[in-house]
């Protein structure tokens, strides 16, 4: 975000504050969702929003913005679990799909050369590689199927870069699983663009 | 050593920055031997910097709801 935006945004400016919920609302409530649950996720993410306005002018810029709102929603999240007496529903365990093979394990020799090799992706910016049309709705059922632990990994480390060591400690997760979940997240991402790019197709 | 599946196995953590140093050694020496394994990880770092922008817009009614809340609290 450019400084003279960022500063009329920590001014209060309105217009400029519904743009940054036009932008990144839908993120923070998946980021929410595999931690509270579908129906408690939106109330979360509003008194985030909430939070985040009255909060707005001590906003350093150090991280990016999208991580400084996730880490309200994620206090939201936690707040609103206290208040219910209730436990994340985040877990490590007792998934199945946890364990199961990796997306890309078809794709190596027995010897685990490749055997067949990732495609060269023509898309290059960052805003467009998931967002193609066709694309988006693949990624959409994709990331409806994926086991909720993987997809809460996803979602605070990637999609919001929420750092490694602060996720593991929210979710009491140790940083072995974590990283499984992650790899698990990613390359079934990976696989899908790849084969997107390749075919034109998903 | 390594396969190119264990150089996949260990990408993440090569983006990240988290491998022991003998693990990365032997990561960049894959590397250098392996065009295959050189665009994985050129395109892995690709999709990270994408997922950001994975999820959609908000739309008017989900902003407007948002902001009459907040203008509520601001009024009271």
């Amino acid at each position: 975000m450019e400084l003279e935006k960022l500063a009329q945004l920590k001014s209060g400016d309105p217009v400029l504050f519904a743009e940054l919920v036009r932008d990144h609302h839908r993120a923070l409530i998946a980021l929410t969702v595999p931690i509270v649950g579908i129906s408690e996720a939106e109330e979360v993410v509003q008194n985030a929003w909430l939070k985040a306005y009255q909060a707005i002018s001590s906003f350093a810029g150090k991280s990016a913005i999208r991580t400084w709102l996730g880490s309200i929603a994620i206090n939201e999240a936690k707040m609103q679990l206290r208040q219910r007496k209730r436990e994340s529903l985040f877990s490590d365990h007792g998934d199945e799909n946890q364990y199961t093979e990796d997306s890309l394990a078809q794709r190596f020799t027995e010897r685990g050369h490749w055997q067949h090799p990732p495609a060269h992706w023509h898309t290059d910016s960052p805003e467009s590689l998931l967002t193609g049309e066709q694309l988006a709705e693949c990624l959409e059922k994709l990331l409806t199927a994926m086991p909720d632990n993987q997809r809460c990994i996803l979602e605070m480390r990637d999609a919001s870069g929420l750092p490694f060591d602060e996720i593991c400690s929210e979710l009491t997760v140790s940083s072995a699983n974590a990283r499984v979940l992650l790899h698990r997240a990613r390359t079934q991402l990976f696989k899908l663009v790849d084969h997107y790019e390749e075919t034109g197709e998903c | 050593m390594l396969s190119c599946r264990d150089f996949v196995n260990n990408a993440d953590q090569l983006l990240d920055r988290d491998l022991r140093v003998s693990t990365r050694i032997a990561v960049r020496i894959h590397l250098l031997l392996c065009r295959h394994c050189r665009r994985y990880v050129k395109q892995l770092a690709r999709l990270i910097k994408a997922i950001p922008f994975m999820h959609n817009k908000a739309t008017e009614e989900e902003v407007r709801k948002v902001m009459d809340c907040i203008h509520s609290h601001e009024n009271t």
